[in-house]
């Protein structure tokens, strides 16, 4: 069984904390984070904590870590955890700029270990159906394909109000603004579907003032298959969960297909429905089918378990470095081309 | 006897200059006697998040603007003048003065933007309804010779509805207002007690009930809770069954009887039917049960609960 280690744990540390539990072939034996409220959080999971992630890893033998954390701590980690031979999950972005990704990617090629970016987005079922019907020549040659994210980011709040992490909204922390959030999943799954995308055209807007841009148009065309893409991502809308304003759209020359199609009308209703059918599969002790009642989040889970199922089997990860290389070399392009330093 | 003025801006395309005679008229027909010697004025919005005007979440920084202009008018250019508001459990201020273009108006109108969590606070005593509630409160308001409130009119997931009383709710200088949720009514009371608004100035221009709309409307009064009686009404609440306007009356901080409603150019009864209306009480017990069946889902089948999910 593999040993994992848990790095950062933010609300998307402690969630991936939360899915490791639950899968099978592994065994989370210690967590890493500098807050000890946010350690003291994942007491009641009886596991070791450590204040310092290499403390973890240099006290605990492990197979591999997760790695949550901020943006300007991605580098540093990823490092210091390919030197100790341990395979990684990464959370998207792979790095706040090109040259620092090729730098990871170089230390885990030279360290020869599996490093995988959780781009959750792919497998989202709405994404996955699309994929397959484009896949399949059901949409004929995509001439054009649309996408759409607009959340309200880093600006949002949970149940219990807590204040923005300052990273997200500086410049040199986090490499970015909304086109390294939100923009990254679109250009990598447009980028899975159509592949060798270039730069066309690209806009930032900067309507919340702040020092990274919080809206983003950028045109993108498919070297390889001719398609136009354009990409649509916003920080400035006041959308709360459930609300999840998310599409892909693709026009082929046989017709015209989207995720619309395949996501729940209603969410509430999803969750109902699906929150039934894991209580049954519990019952009669049938896989969980976890974090499906909130439909979106469940990639979370997929994805995770994926990467521990290549690892278990010695594959290599099915998100591979170069593409996610790629997704980031673009951004950098778009940055540079609007004269972002 | 307390005014209270209702106004309409009469077009959905608020211009700047549509909304600088609304506020003007507002405040003209309330008659308020601005005193000549006045030094320090604080005006006070509501940026409770980094939700734009838009919204109808936040005051529209039109609406302070027009407020400087008539303050300016009547005292003088020499009058300081800050526009003022302290963090909150999510929102800093550093971040909403820009994210919600404080920082460009206030630098166009030559006024300072000061943090409410910063600087000389104080903590005061107060006594609401017997109970004794210590309150940090910054020097500013207190010193200040005039505070002018520019709450917005709108629906609140925890306390029903929102404007005057509550606005100053968020001038505690304590980030963390969560804590006080607890006892919110007695606490909203008691930071009224403390501070009181010279002038109300409501921001109906977008208001928010159950969606947000362009009702178009600007108030003026010299009786915060008298406005809020009125406010409340608007939004379909009777301001008696709303806890802290009932505590707020009991503790006499302002009147609810003896109130001239002046209705400028639009009736009361137009924009109450033209209120989004919002069911706090369905909405409020549809939240918990939902959160509450979450969580017994959670344990019981063992499913993850996402973190920011958890109360």
């Amino acid at each position: 069984m593999l040993k994992v280690g848990v790095i950062g744990l933010g609300n998307m540390g402690k969630l991936h904390l939360l899915n490791a539990l639950r899968i099978k072939e592994i065994n989370v034996v210690a967590v890493a984070d500098k807050s000890e409220k946010n350690r003291k959080s994942v007491e009641k999971y009886h596991i070791k904590t450590y204040d310092d992630y290499s403390k973890l890893i240099d006290a605990e033998k492990l197979d591999a870590v997760i790695i949550s954390l901020p943006n300007f701590l991605k580098k540093e980690s990823v490092v210091y955890a390919a030197e100790n031979k341990l395979d990684i999950f990464l959370d998207k972005p792979l790095a706040r700029n090109f040259p620092e990704a090729q730098e990871i990617v170089q230390e885990v090629e030279k360290e020869n270990v599996r490093l995988m970016v959780g781009v959750n987005y792919r497998y989202f079922p709405s994404v996955q159906k699309l994929k397959n019907n484009l896949d399949d020549g059901r949409i004929g040659d995509a001439v054009i394909a649309t996408s759409e994210l607009i959340l309200n980011g880093p600006l949002s709040h949970s149940v219990v109000p807590t204040p923005v992490p300052e990273w997200w909204l500086n410049k040199e922390m986090a490499g970015g603004g909304v086109l390294l959030d939100l923009g990254y999943h679109l250009i990598d799954i447009l980028s899975w579907m159509f592949g060798d995308l270039e730069v066309a055209y690209s806009n930032l807007g900067y309507r919340l003032n702040l020092s990274v841009e919080d809206a983003g148009t950028v045109m993108l065309e498919s070297k390889n298959h001719g398609t136009r893409c354009i990409v649509n991502v916003g920080w400035f809308s006041k959308s709360i969960f459930p609300d999840f304003n998310f599409r892909i759209n693709i026009h082929g020359t046989v017709g015209y297909d989207s995720t619309d199609r395949y996501a729940p009308r209603d969410l509430r209703v999803h969750a109902v429905k699906e929150g039934t059918l894991n209580f049954f599969r519990r019952i009669l002790k049938r896989k969980m089918h976890y974090l499906s009642y909130t439909y979106y989040y469940s990639s979370f889970y997929q994805v995770l378990e994926l990467f521990f199922d290549t690892l278990n089997k010695g594959a290599e990860p099915p998100i591979s470095l170069e593409e996610q290389l790629d997704v980031i070399r673009i951004i950098d392009f778009v940055y540079r081309q609007n004269g972002v330093k | 006897m307390a005014k209270v003025v209702l106004t309409s801006l009469k077009t959905k395309n608020f211009s700047d200059d549509d909304i600088d005679k609304a506020v003007e008229r507002a405040i003209d027909r309330l008659d308020f006697n601005f005193r000549d010697d006045l030094q320090n004025v604080v005006i006070k919005p509501n940026l409770c998040y980094y939700w734009d005007y838009s919204t109808g979440e936040t005051t529209d920084p039109r609406v302070v603007s027009a407020v400087i202009d008539y303050v300016r008018d009547k005292v003088g250019n020499d009058v300081n003048i800050a526009v003022a508001e302290a963090d909150a459990s999510a929102m800093k201020t550093k971040y909403s003065f820009r994210v919600l273009g404080y920082d460009k108006l206030c630098q166009a109108k030559n006024v300072k933007l000061e943090n409410l969590s910063e600087g000389n606070i104080v903590d005061v005593k107060v006594n609401v309804s017997g109970k004794e509630i210590v309150l940090p409160i910054n020097e500013i308001l207190l010193n200040a010779d005039l505070i002018i409130n520019v709450p917005k009119l709108k629906t609140h997931n925890f306390i029903g509805a929102t404007c005057a009383l509550k606005n100053m709710f968020g001038a505690i200088s304590k980030p963390r207002k969560y804590s006080y949720h607890e006892m919110i009514s007695h606490v909203i009371v008691g930071v009224n007690k403390i501070v009181r608004s010279h002038i109300t100035i409501v921001d109906g221009l977008i208001v928010r009930g159950s969606y947000p709309k362009k009702l178009g409307v600007v108030m003026a009064g010299d009786d915060p809770l008298a406005t809020d009686f009125i406010a409340v009404e608007i939004m379909g609440f009777n301001p008696k069954g709303v806890p802290y306007l009932n505590l707020a009356a009991r503790e006499q901080i302002g009147q609810t009887r003896n109130v001239e409603l002046i209705e400028d150019n639009v009736k009361l009864s137009e924009v109450k039917k033209d209120f989004p209306k919002y069911n706090y009480f369905m909405h409020k017990i549809s939240l918990d049960l939902q959160l509450k069946m979450l969580r017994l889902y959670g344990a019981v089948v063992g499913d993850v609960i996402p973190p920011f999910l958890e109360k």
